[in-house]
């Protein structure tokens, strides 16, 4: 078997990336991929120590989640979309009418 | 658990259910008639005043002490009476921004899309009541998240206006790593105590020991998403930005409720899961697993300096109020850092009366960006003269946000301070002393811009009887409590003592 | 070396590589396929942890929906003729800075800890009975919640994205 830490390394490692994607790109579209790389490894340490903990309840909340993700994901879309019509681009050092 | 069950336990949640099913009529009503605006503002004013009603009703209701027998969903909420206190502000603070809304002409261009509105307003609304009563981490996320999404297109809701727009997109990916950071953290707590629920966390930490490291980061990961809400500082990078572009009836809403309930989330969390007792003198036994204490303490500097610094040189004045919306935050985590049941006090203090004078300040600000069309300070020029009403509303909120006698903005700081000076923390209270008194340079420039400044237009500007009559309700009380005060601090003391 | 292990090494570079280049690679559409890698490992992982309701709802959500909505946006917001869908990086210095050092005392902190965890359990009992049961009992309130959660998206999402009708 693995051992637990095998798997919250990977999951630290998704996070860290996550993270540094949404510091650094400044395509609207990719952060939103970077925040999504976040929110799953965030889901796989809870699987990983709801199956190590013998606890469903860690499954339940990445159900969760996964139905939170989508739900973000239609409204950023959405909001995309909106800024899109308005300005013609999704960089977010264009989108700069107010100051960050 | 039988359907019975079900039922018995729905007694908990009776406002919710209004509010969800209020939430179902506007949209049906909206769907059937969709020409009928003022309507839906009838039956929102209507949903809430209902809501309102079971609320303050269960302020009489007798709650058990320990809520963790509680079988079913309730396990999931805390009935305590801060939390009912923070559910009327929202309530009351919903009821005016529906009221605003009337009044709001930048608005005028999205009525056709009014029933959304007052929709997203009523998803806000059911999401911060269950933020503020969460006792599980799965509760709490979910409900944060139906709070951000709402916020998220109200902010961006004039899709016509750039500046909307942006403040939209802006929001969405700070609201997104925040809950992303959040979740990480909630998963390591997860995996170190193995439940959700706020009281077996509590009970597990009495009885463990859990490695100190990892419980601090976690903790830190999981403030990040109530310190978005409530804009601490580290956090805060999105509220200039949004406040601005957001209509001004969400940027007041935003600045009220979506504060409160992230208030309340805080205090709930703090209290249920790091405080072993309550000490006959007040204070809180923390367990010692994580530095609450010190983290508030920084933070509360940290944001009510930056909050007020940054203040100072804002010309526009709805970003004026988002720092210093920012600066109020800090007064409250100072407030909240004491760690006692007087901190609390004052702190429900400082919240009633933070949402007179900031509701109040927003109105003004909105129905004079109707007549000129701006929030610029240099537009303000001479409005005193021209609106001598309006104007000296605007005067007794800001005086009010200062925290000047007689206007009972005084008497919240004052508790404040109070509730400082008796913990022993004086260099905060000087340190929260000192930045009202910055505070005051700011605030008072608006009213030196409106009086004696002469402006281009002589013209005068008689508001309407509808917008005299709220200014009225909002300003009215400002005074009188700034004078008349005891109702106002035995209300708190009943609300924070049981 | 078991089958086990050997799936587990594949997802893990799967995930891993993939993970990395959704951050780095300067074209939209690399990034968003690389991140349809990383989402399959990660369904992966959850077989192999025993989670398969939690996999195949893994799939059909993140792969089948929200990445989907994600190629849309790129697709929206991006003439098809046009190949100059590049996207460049901002303020890198400060923000790695900071990055790094929480990654060390994060993955420090996560290799150091003791876990209650003496040997890895049995995986639980059968995820979709177990959620369903839960999802039907305790965590009904939730479950209504998110159904308010998606209405609220739904509306949100219309109201905004749809063009401003005269």
């Amino acid at each position: 078997m693995i051992p637990l830490p095998y798997y919250l390394l990977i999951s630290a490692f998704m996070f860290i990336m996550g993270v540094i994607g949404v510091l650094t790109r400044k395509n609207a579209i990719i952060v939103f991929m970077s925040i999504e790389l976040m929110l799953n490894a965030a889901n796989l340490s809870f699987v990983a120590f709801s199956s190590f903990l013998g606890n469903i309840y860690g499954q339940l909340f990445v159900f969760f989640v996964m139905a939170v993700a989508a739900a973000e994901a239609a409204v950023g879309l959405a909001i995309i979309i909106s800024i899109f019509r308005n300005k013609a681009t999704v960089n977010l050092d264009e989108i700069n009418l107010l100051k960050w | 658990m039988n359907s019975l069950n079900f039922f018995n336990n729905l007694g908990y949640a009776w406002p919710e259910t209004i509010i969800t099913l209020f939430l179902a009529i506007l949209v049906i009503y909206n769907l059937v008639y969709p020409q009928a605006r003022r309507a839906l503002g009838i039956i929102s004013l209507l949903g809430i005043a209902l809501a309102l009603g079971f609320t303050i009703q269960q302020m009489w209701t007798q709650f058990p002490t320990d809520p963790s027998w509680l079988s079913g969903f309730t396990r999931m909420l805390i009935p305590d009476k801060i939390g009912i206190f923070f559910k009327v502000i929202i309530l009351i603070a919903t009821a005016y921004v529906v009221l605003f809304t009337e009044f709001s002409e930048e608005l005028r261009g999205t009525f056709d899309r009014a029933g959304e509105y007052y929709a997203l307003i009523f998803g806000m609304l059911l999401g911060m009541m269950f933020m503020i009563s969460a006792n599980n981490f799965i509760l709490l996320y979910v409900s944060l998240e139906l709070v951000s999404y709402s916020s998220y297109v109200l902010a961006g809701f004039m899709k016509t206006s750039e500046r909307s727009s942006e403040a939209s997109m802006k929001y969405i990916i700070y609201g997104g790593v925040a809950s992303g950071i959040m979740l990480f953290g909630i998963s390591l707590m997860f995996g170190m105590t193995g439940t959700f629920y706020y009281f077996d966390i509590s009970r597990l930490l009495m009885m463990i020991n859990i490695n100190s490291v990892l419980f601090l980061i976690s903790g830190i990961m999981i403030f990040t998403g109530i310190g978005y809400k409530i804009s601490s500082v580290p956090f805060h990078f999105w509220t200039p930005d949004v406040y601005e572009g957001a209509p001004t009836t969400i940027t007041a809403y935003l600045s009220v409720a979506s504060k409160a309930a992230g208030f309340a989330a805080l205090i709930h969390l703090v209290r249920n899961c790091f405080v072993g007792a309550v000490a006959t003198d007040g204070y809180w036994v923390m367990l010692s697993h994580f530095y609450w204490k010190e983290l508030l303490v920084y933070l509360a500097i940290l944001t009510m300096t930056v909050g007020n610094l940054t203040a100072l040189w804002q010309d526009n004045l709805k970003r004026m109020l988002a720092y210093s919306s920012i600066a109020h935050a800090g007064y409250l985590l100072a407030a909240m850092s004491v760690l006692s049941n007087q901190g609390l006090i004052a702190m429900v203090v400082y919240f009633s009366v933070y949402l007179l004078m900031n509701l109040g300040a927003f109105f003004i600000v909105i129905l004079i960006q109707n007549k000129t069309g701006s929030e610029n300070i240099d537009d303000y020029n001479g409005l005193g003269t021209r609106m001598p009403f309006l104007g000296a509303c605007l005067g007794i909120f800001l005086v009010s946000l200062t925290g000047l006698p007689p206007t009972a903005g005084f008497i919240g700081k004052l508790y404040l301070f109070l509730a400082l000076v008796d913990a022993k923390m004086i260099i905060l209270a000087i340190i929260a002393l000192l930045n009202s008194v910055i505070s005051l340079y700011y605030y008072i420039r608006v009213l030196r811009h409106m009086y004696l400044t002469k402006g281009n237009n002589e013209s005068p500007i008689t508001p309407s009887f509808g917008s005299v009559l709220i200014a009225l309700s909002l300003a009215v009380p400002v005074l009188l409590f700034g004078i008349y005060f005891t109702p106002l601090i035995e209300w708190a003391k009943t609300v924070v003592l049981r | 070396m078991d089958l086990y292990l050997i799936l587990f090494y594949f997802f893990a570079i799967i995930t891993l590589v993939s993970a990395f280049f959704v951050v780095t690679t300067r074209n939209v559409i690399y990034a968003a396929f690389n991140l349809m890698l990383t989402l399959f490992g990660v369904a992966g992982f959850y077989v192999l942890l025993g989670a398969d309701f939690i996999a195949i709802v893994q799939l059909i959500v993140y792969v089948g929906g929200i990445l989907i909505l994600l190629i849309f946006g790129v697709m929206l917001t991006n003439k098809i003729t046009d190949t100059d869908i590049k996207s460049g990086f901002l303020n890198r210095v400060p923000g790695l800075l900071i990055v790094g050092t929480f990654a060390g005392i994060l993955i420090g902190t996560l290799l150091k800890s003791t876990w209650r965890i003496a040997a890895p359990l049995p995986p639980p009992v059968a995820g979709l009975v177990g959620i369903g049961n839960l999802l039907m009992t305790e965590y009904t309130l939730i479950f209504e919640i998110l159904g308010a959660v998606l209405l609220i998206a739904l509306i949100g999402a219309a109201s905004i994205a749809r063009k401003q009708s005269n």
